[in-house]
């Protein structure tokens, strides 16, 4: 009655998550003809480059198994360097993808329907890039299985007061409960692929993965429950998993490292960090799969609004560093922080704070955050931020620590550079198998939400 | 199983219309109704009458089980079985322990829902059921909404069941009858024999790999370390020996170089420790553990080894020795005389020391005057 | 009239009476540090609710639009809080070393003079009211004017004015935490003290604010508001129970950890002796009563289970902050006749706030374009 007769302003208006006409019909018929369909050249192209530089990525990994470690820049006193900087920026990037599909389901935000399937499957590379470093980076890569707590003839059991332990069941958990969680959401789309491929080994492959899913309205009832289920407990992963990967520092007595704020301050950067992520993918697939309808301007406009109360929560994080750094009163925290912001490396310093909390305001601009160039240009430097701040924290605390006398340069090398880049080139590969062989949006999920879909009988809005 | 029919199975076009056509055909109680939708529509739960998923308390009770494990497997890890002190840390340490209890609680919760929900709940997978090789799945997982009877028990009055759904307004009337059990038995044995065999072809490999990976290089580098080994030959040194022997003028760890080069200088050196009990007794011990194997218990040298070879060790009871100033008696520990070798390595200063002081005891002891006796 | 008035001035006069015996009776230290307390229990109850309000505001949030009355409200404690905070700078020589002339002595405490000082601690006080004043104005204000004039151009302002409040309330309840309870011990620093009181407030606010909305329910005071507006409320309850203890443990487990003296002091101070039983009884009322009470879906929703919940997660918060500022009383926790006067003083004296409050403006923001949305959310 009120709202009906006063039109709301702009900026009161409900999200427009579908643009033009779309039926349940037209949803499968957009989303789900990717998969049989051969791609462009482009494509083609895309995953040449790609599994090029997954390739080379895997030769330096193998060079590294037979040379030793010593290829890399690592060197007294700056032991971790590039190994642990990609680790937590690769697992951190995993988290934007589980909190659109965990997170925001709790919070029934309708917005993330179209993009919970990409963001999940991104999750899941982003771990298998990060699970890649602590195995290698260990003096022997093949016994890495001792990690796990197994009996054996060696009569030890692993140390479960490292935080390095904690690891090893925090990112194997996060791995296997979105692996879970996203395989799960799938079983309904490939039971609709099953279902509009007539024969082959393709439908084959549908069939037995669908797990014969027919819909049914009482599978649908357990379905729905489990999955609300497995989006609570993925949240409490959301927090604790970059938490505990945030421990692997904080527990320790390195000055700089051994901070209190350092869990949240992980887990908010690891949410930046991947929804920037997010953002850069997302664009290049509603361009390029042409999903523009169903991935809006509005989809971008929230998460880049979400980018920027992120980069005001790491500008509230760093300050707090800065404050408690000069309020300890401790002699070795304040030269590090000096060393953050001048020193051999304080450009790194610098260049983070610009990319991570100066850039992202220009978000406050709804034309920025409406513009692919805006968006990208906040993204791509959102991403190299969040990889130097790693690199900042790790290498800069560890190379002037308690003893001067012990003081050194860190200098990467080539095949440090190399094995990153390979797992960007790891990632991008995964992603566009992905693209080519999965539905990239959840069409399930999607017909849930197009307007009139559910009866009106006793049923109102979802907000 | 006989060729009867399964369902009856009618198409909708909307959500809305499916709501409303549910009451009426469960009135008719005709047998199961089950629906089929694209996705999960709100209300068709109490529409059916379906009773609430068990899945949260399993979840629940899976989560702290997951949680009461991972605390007790940790204690008896860190505290029972193999217990260390790490960090100064207690054994116990509990604080430490909530983190992987925390993960291995979502992993279990996590594992129990997904499977939990797929298996045991919905029955999944069956890839016999009649639908899938119907006509309306496509339909159904689609954008139709499909309504079915199901037999239960005894045989489905099809003819009523069609009339029951084409009133309620569904469309595509479908008879699904049962599956013979041939087709799905012969792709669950495919299926069942090609995990079996990819099972047992990678248990093999994996056997094999094990078996020759540590063996192959890089994995023996550290076996092959260019660093000198006992009892193995060495290019590092000119006479190829990987064993050497420390150069001349190293110095014990503990022992001040001695520069004395003949008895006669020695006579000088004056004996510093005091003639105490505890010295005299410190003496005993090293004597009889060191030079009481050539010299004898009572310094007669009358001992058990000389035979063996060939040589007479000397008689400390002998006019000679006790006429000897202490530090020639110290020399001769520290350089040897004739066949005896240098000791100065086996004794530390302060224990030669006392051996002399011993010495002289014994030779007062062999050589006693009245007066020691009063 | 209903009793519920005269209820609450009683207890306000007998508490009063009790705070002014105390005053002369029991040390200055134990005086201001119930005073203290009893300041940060009605202020973060106040910025929390303003908190929920502008977080309404923030995300374009449809469903607590009905009940966005009750935090806006609550959040007029601020204003309680006021001379509250006017009075507490008394006890500044009494509490804190670092305002003491000795504190130049202490290396440590002396290098933090250029912030630790009376008269910046002071102006940074007085910023922060001025600043939760304007706030206040702006959102709460402007929310009952919108009553009376049902101008969506308010909204639309609250909404641009949200993302700055969320910057002010993020560094001015840093500054709380910082300024008001750690420096209680100088010598202590955790970074993350801003974070774990923003958790405790935010938690207070909901609950409160369920309290609020859940008396108002049941006096048929907000007509359309159903059980599952209050399920979303539960919800968010739960979810800042697990983070709140999330945030209290990973301080702890990282100082644990380190074992560093200059920090671990601040832990064994609070979880030695008789302190042990109240951080127990802590861990046990914030964290594992109401987590697995607000579990069961159902519980969420009804109105009867959440209020129990509710006034648990209100007396949690008070005994975090009881825990906090205590320890520097004495090794043994007070609980005499000046800590029930205090109470009895302070809720009575919160009680009869709110019940004034409860008169301003509509039982629901009547004038808001988004009310009729939030009155039609299902689940």
């Amino acid at each position: 009655m009120q709202s009906e007769a006063v039109l709301l302003p702009e900026a009161l208006q409900p999200p427009t998550l579908f643009e033009g006409p779309v039926t349940l019909g037209s949803l499968d018929d957009q989303v789900l003809q990717y998969p049989a369909r051969k791609p462009p050249a482009a494509w083609y192209l895309a995953f040449a480059f790609t599994s090029m530089l997954m390739t080379l990525g895997f030769s330096l990994i193998g060079y590294t198994f037979y040379m030793g470690i010593g290829v890399w820049g690592n060197t007294s006193p700056v032991f971790w360097a590039f190994d642990i900087i990609n680790f937590v920026f690769w697992v951190g990037i995993g988290h934007a993808g589980t909190l659109i599909s965990a997170i925001l389901l709790l919070f029934r935000s309708r917005w993330r329907n179209a993009i919970a399937r990409y963001a999940e499957a991104m999750t899941i590379f982003a771990v298998m890039c990060a699970a890649i470093f602590p195995l290698i980076h260990v003096g022997r890569p093949w016994v890495a299985f001792w990690l796990l707590p197994y009996p054996n003839q060696r009569g030890i059991w692993t140390n479960f007061r490292s935080p390095l332990m904690w690891d090893v069941f925090a990112v194997s958990t996060y791995f296997s409960v979105s692996l879970m969680f996203w395989y799960l959401g799938l079983v309904p789309d490939l039971a609709s692929l099953r279902d509009r491929t007539q024969s082959g080994i393709r439908r084959f492959f549908y069939t037995v993965f669908s797990l014969s899913w027919r819909g049914a309205a009482s599978h649908w009832q357990q379905y729905e429950k489990a999955y609300l289920l497995l989006a609570g407990l993925a949240t409490g992963l959301v927090l604790s998993v970059h938490s505990v990967v945030s421990f692997d520092f904080a527990v320790s007595l390195v000055p700089g490292w051994h901070m209190t704020i350092f869990p949240p301050y992980f887990v908010t950067g690891a949410i930046f960090a991947g929804f920037a992520m997010v953002v850069m993918v997302l664009v290049v697939v509603r361009e390029t799969m042409d999903l523009k309808n169903l991935i809006t301007a509005y989809h971008l406009d929230v998460m880049n609004k979400i980018i920027l109360a992120m980069s005001c929560l790491m500008g509230y994080a760093y300050l707090m560093e800065g404050f408690t750094a000069w309020y300890s009163m401790d002699q070795y925290l304040h030269h590090i922080f000096l060393q953050y912001i001048s020193g051999t490396y304080g450009w790194a310093g610098w260049l983070t704070i610009s990319c991570n909390v100066l850039i992202p305001q220009l978000l406050w601009s709804r034309r920025v955050r409406r513009s692919y160039i805006g968006m990208l240009f906040v993204s791509l430097g959102v991403t190299v931020g969040m990889w130097l701040e790693r690199f900042v924290i790790i290498v800069v605390s560890l190379h002037q620590d308690y003893l001067p006398s012990s003081w050194h340069i860190y200098k990467p090398t080539l095949v440090d550079f190399g094995i990153l880049f390979g797992t960007f080139g790891l990632f991008f590969t995964l992603v566009l198998l992905f693209a080519r062989v999965l539905p990239v949006i959840a069409t399930s999920e999607m017909k849930v939400i197009l307007p009139g879909a559910q009866p009106a009988h006793g049923r109102g809005r979802h907000e | 199983m006989s060729d009867g029919v399964f369902a009856v199975v009618g198409l909708f076009d909307s959500a809305e219309e499916l709501l409303q056509a549910i009451p009426p055909v469960r009135a008719r109680k005709l047998g199961r109704v089950e629906a089929y939708t694209p996705y999960p529509v709100h209300g068709i739960d109490a529409a059916l009458g379906l009773r609430r998923s068990p899945l949260a308390g399993m979840v629940l009770a899976a989560g702290m089980l997951g949680a009461v494990t991972a605390l007790f497997f940790q204690w008896w890890m860190t505290a029972v079985d193999y217990p260390i002190v790490v960090g100064g840390k207690a054994l116990f340490s509990w604080q430490a322990f909530v983190p992987i209890m925390f993960e291995v609680t979502v992993l279990f919760a996590t594992f129990t829902a997904g499977l939990g929900m797929l298996f045991l709940m919905n029955r999944l997978p069956f890839f016999g059921h009649p639908l899938l090789t119907s006509k309306a799945i496509a339909a159904v997982t689609r954008d139709k909404f499909g309504l079915a009877i199901e037999a239960e028990g005894e045989a489905l009055d099809v003819e009523a069941a069609k009339t029951a759904l084409a009133t309620a307004g569904a469309t595509a009337l479908e008879v699904l009858p049962f599956q013979r059990e041939l087709a799905p038995l012969q792709f669950m044995t495919r299926t069942a024999m090609g995990i079996f065999a990819s099972c047992v072809v990678a248990g093999y490999a994996m056997y094999w790999v094990i078996k020759l990976f540590p063996v192959l290089p890089p994995m023996v580098h550290m076996e092959d370390q260019p660093k000198l080994n006992p009892q193995k030959a060495s290019a590092f040194f000119k006479d190829g020996h990987g064993m050497q022997l420390p150069v001349d003028g190293t110095v014990v760890r503990g022992h001040l170089p001695y520069l004395i080069a003949t008895q006669e200088e020695a006579a000088g050196l004056a004996n510093p420790l005091p003639r105490t009990q505890p010295v005299l007794q410190e003496g005993r011990t090293v004597y009889n553990q060191h030079c009481a194997v050539c010299h004898g218990l009572l310094g007669t040298g009358t001992p058990t080894l000389t035979s063996a070879y060939g040589a007479k060790p000397a008689n400390l009871q002998a006019q000679t020795i006790r006429d000897y100033p202490d530090g020639k008696i110290y020399h001769v520990i520290m350089k040897g005389k004739n066949a005896m070798p240098s000791y100065a390595a086996d004794l530390t200063e302060e224990e030669r020391w006392a051996v002399v002081h011993y010495v002289r005891v014994l030779q007062r002891a062999q050589n006693a005057r009245d007066e020691d006796f009063q | 009239m209903s009793p519920r008035p005269t209820l609450a001035w009683i207890l306000a006069a007998l508490g009063a009476v009790g705070v002014v015996a105390a005053l002369f009776g029991v040390s200055p230290e134990r005086f201001w540090a119930n005073w203290l307390l009893w300041f940060l229990f009605v202020l973060t109850i106040g910025l929390g609710s303003l908190f929920i309000v502008a977080l309404g505001h923030l995300v374009g949030a449809r469903w607590s639009v009905p009940i966005r009355r009750a935090p806006e409200r609550l959040s007029g404690l601020v204003v309680l809080a006021a001379p509250m905070a006017l009075i507490a700078l008394l006890s500044l020589p009494v509490l804190y070393p670092w305002a003491r002339p000795e504190g130049a002595l202490h290396p440590a405490i002396a290098g933090k003079a250029p912030w630790l000082n009376v008269p910046f601690f002071v102006i940074r006080v007085v910023v922060c009211f001025a600043l939760w004043g304007l706030a206040y104005r702006i959102l709460v204000g402007g929310s009952m004017k919108q009553d009376q004039t049902r101008d969506p151009a308010f909204s639309v302002r609250a909404r641009r004015f949200a993302p700055v409040f969320m910057v002010i309330f993020g560094l001015t309840i840093t500054l709380v935490a910082f300024d008001w309870i750690s420096s209680l011990e100088p010598e202590w620093y955790s970074d993350i003290f801003g974070v774990y009181l923003f958790a405790g407030t935010f938690l207070a606010g909901l609950g409160a604010s369920a309290l609020v909305v859940i008396y108002l329910v049941e006096h048929g005071r907000l007509p359309g508001v159903t059980d599952d507006h209050l399920y979303n409320l539960g919800g968010f309850m739960f979810a800042f129970t697990v983070f709140w203890s999330y945030i209290g443990f990973a301080q702890y487990l990282l100082m644990w950890y380190g074992n560093m003296p200059e920090e671990i002091f601040w832990y064994k101070q609070r979880i030695e002796g008789p302190w042990l039983n109240v951080v127990l009884l802590l861990a046990i009322v914030h964290f594992l009563v109401p987590f697995f009470a607000l579990i069961p879906r159902g519980r969420k929703g009804d109105p009867r289970g959440l209020r129990w919940v509710a006034m648990l997660v209100l007396a949690a918060h008070f005994l975090d902050l009881y825990w906090l500022v205590l320890p520097v009383v004495g090794t043994s926790p007070p609980l005499s006749w000046p800590e029930i006067s205090f109470a009895l003083c302070f809720l009575g004296l919160t009680l009869l706030w709110v019940q004034r409050a409860m008169r301003s403006g509509a039982d629901m923001p009547v004038g808001d374009p988004l009310l009729q949305e939030g009155l039609e959310f299902r689940l």
